[in-house]
């Protein structure tokens, strides 16, 4: 049982114009997988340890059960991590490498052992446990670095991007396990990455950061949905959403867009929320799968049409990526279509639009004017 | 015919790495040889003909110069005083690599500059002080006094090769240990000192040769011919009183053998502990 509270956490290192991390709050209950989800240099590492108690906090406070453990150091905060590098002890064996925790928490010999063993054949290290790591596999290496967390059965996991240092193939199956390894746990854990498809698939929560700030924390699928500005929405998803630049209007009451000459109407449900922005510029977002050669049947009502110069075609094998020109504008978009297309590159098209999932930000704050409703 | 050709053309292409390899070995090693040849004649044969060989062969020279010549007293000595003032600059030099190595503290690069600026004085420049403050301290003639002086005089070196060192082992794993619940100084000992190895190898290696060698603090400091180290034994020898250029060579012969001895076991290590970074 842990529930961490993080409230207006700001970290600011000496000389820096900036602060490094500025007032993030947020609340990870207990048993649950929060995800921390940003580009490089976006503060997210420095959040985490900041909880882990590895760096000083310059102001706000990070909570464990209601505690607050400002001041308590890393070692009394009975919190478990699990880093980038792994950080194996290289002159260790593996089973040194995973009682090292427990040594010095003189817990007994045999009860490290029986611990040691059962985490070693819980991750399939059972007949490694004699080797040093030099002589592991990066995805041995990886689970040790989760063994020695496990062994210790913390209050908190923390995981600062373990994947990143595996290959491809590896980093999807480590991805599974580590799934599972935490549904069976069940361990709080807070986990930094910056894989979209990471967070997407093991957060509960996602948390994105940007520039030392929280830009937006929900259900990852919430999140995808509706992204609360352009930052979000260019962040998550791959490609990501198209945004393009556009005008609001009103024709006969009705919202319109005008988007490279075209008018594109939206549905009428969205049209209370627009009344401020008509007359105004707007950005325009749509996910490439919303984009269509041949406008999905049933769904006439709700689409709209632009034309488009093909500049290129990626055939990735389950799917084709599109990437257009507007006619008029020659803003770029990129369309998500089916495998089977005979478009080529130079081609005209009217390519179809899911008005539906259109969304709309505004240009001077870049947040979200209106979200697309959940199509579940 | 052709291979044959590429055969020898490549060899041919070795001989001067050859060339060289035989004369640096044949001005490194002929002196060696020359002086074990001599450790093995008395001085009057010596005198006679220089670059004889020793027939007979003299191996009673040895147990004379370790019974009756006080090379044991300069062997001890020398053993004494080299391996105390090798530990203490091992450990304190680590200690000062593992602090600058590791932690931004306020002052860092004024202690390191000061620490690092001790490599370019020349000894010579602190001779004078250094007889008058171990004077000060009653230390003047005492193998302690000396024993500081080598641990004060060595102490910029060994940081230096160990700061390098210690400086590229991963953060990481520093942060592991503390959230595995270590001190700053179990740290030290449990991740920094093992990690380490290569490098701690490299300089007790490296402090050993040089301070068994070491001359010219001795000479200066210590007086009492009980108190001499090997290199003063060994000078006794050839000095104003006396010469005896066979006993003299008999004692640079056992002079060597610890350092033959410290070189043969961690020449591999030290190699390694110079040339490679620290293990990920």
């Amino acid at each position: 049982m842990a529930v961490i509270t993080v409230d207006k956490l700001c970290k600011r290192y000496a000389g820096a114009t900036a602060p490094a991390v500025h007032d993030v709050s947020f609340t990870v209950v207990d048993r649950e997988f929060m995800v921390l989800l940003g580009p490089s240099g976006c503060g997210k590492s420095t959040v985490l340890r900041m909880i882990a108690g590895l760096e000083p906090i310059t102001s706000g406070t990070v909570s464990i059960d209601g505690q607050v453990v400002n001041q308590v150091p890393a070692k009394l905060r009975d919190i478990a991590m699990v880093f980038q590098s792994y950080a194996l002890y290289p002159h260790m064996t593996v089973h040194d490498n995973l009682a090292f925790g427990l040594r010095r928490r003189r817990v007994e010999q045999t009860e490290i052992d029986r611990r040691v063993h059962a985490a070693a054949k819980k991750l399939g290290l059972a007949q490694l446990l004699k080797r040093k790591p030099h002589a592991l596999s990066g995805g041995q290496r990886q689970r040790v670095a989760l063994g020695r967390a496990i062994v210790r059965d913390p209050k908190v996991f923390l995981f600062d991007e373990p994947l990143s240092n595996l290959d491809a193939a590896l980093r999807v199956t480590t991805r599974n396990e580590l799934i599972k390894q935490q549904h069976d746990i069940g361990t709080t854990s807070i986990y930094v990455t910056h894989d979209q498809v990471e967070a997407m698939t093991m957060g509960h929560n996602i948390c994105i950061m940007n520039e030392g700030e929280v830009v937006q924390m929900g259900r990852p699928l919430d999140v995808y949905r509706n992204p609360a500005n352009t930052f979000v929405a260019k962040f998550l998803g791959n490609p990501p959403m198209n945004l393009l630049q556009g005008r609001l209007e009103a024709q006969d009451g009705h919202p319109v867009i005008r988007v490279a000459g075209s008018d594109v109407a939206l549905p009428k449900r969205t049209a209370a929320a627009l009344g401020r922005h008509v007359g105004h510029d707007v950005i325009v977002g749509v996910r490439p799968e919303d984009l269509y050669e041949i406008a999905p049947s049933g769904a006439s009502a709700q689409i709209a049409r632009l034309s488009v110069r093909i500049v290129a075609v990626e055939s990735l094998g389950a799917e084709t990526l599109l990437v257009m020109a507007l006619d008029a504008s020659n803003q770029e978009l990129i369309a998500r279509i089916g495998r089977n297309t005979a478009v080529r590159s130079g081609d005209r098209l009217d390519i179809a639009v899911d008005t539906a999932a259109i969304h709309l930000f505004d240009p001077a704050s870049t947040t979200a004017i209106v979200q697309a409703p959940q199509n579940n | 015919m052709n291979a044959q050709l590429q055969l020898w053309l490549g060899q041919l292409r070795r001989l001067p790495l050859v060339v060289f390899v035989i004369l640096y070995t044949a001005v490194t090693g002929g002196p060696l040889l020359w002086v074990a040849m001599m450790s093995l004649r008395t001085t009057a044969e010596i005198f006679k003909n220089p670059y004889g060989f020793p027939s007979p062969a003299h191996w009673e020279k040895f147990a004379d110069a370790w019974t009756k010549s006080n090379y044991s007293t300069y062997f001890w000595n020398s053993t004494i005083v080299v391996v105390i003032a090798v530990v203490l600059v091992t450990v304190i030099g680590a200690m000062a690599a593992h602090c600058l190595a590791r932690y931004n503290f306020r002052g860092n690069r004024v202690v390191r500059f000061l620490i690092l600026s001790g490599l370019v004085l020349p000894p010579q420049l602190l001779i004078l002080a250094l007889f008058q403050i171990l004077l000060d301290l009653n230390l003047y003639n005492t193998l302690p006094g000396l024993v500081l002086v080598y641990v004060a005089t060595h102490i910029a070196m060994t940081v230096y090769i160990l700061e390098g060192f210690f400086a590229q082992i991963p953060q990481d794993l520093f942060d592991a240990a503390r959230m595995d619940g270590y001190s700053d100084f179990e740290i030290f000992w449990r991740v920094t000192m093992p990690i380490g190895a290569p490098a701690i190898f490299t300089t007790v290696t490296l402090n050993f040769i040089i301070l068994w060698n070491e001359f010219l603090f001795a000479v200066i400091l210590l007086t009492d011919d009980d108190k001499r180290t090997l290199p003063l034994g060994i000078m006794h020898f050839t000095g104003s009183h006396q010469l005896d250029v066979g006993m003299a060579a008999t004692g640079l012969m056992i002079a060597i053998v610890p350092i033959v001895a410290i070189y043969a076991l961690f020449s591999e290590t030290m190699i390694k502990g110079m040339t490679a970074g620290a293990v990920r």
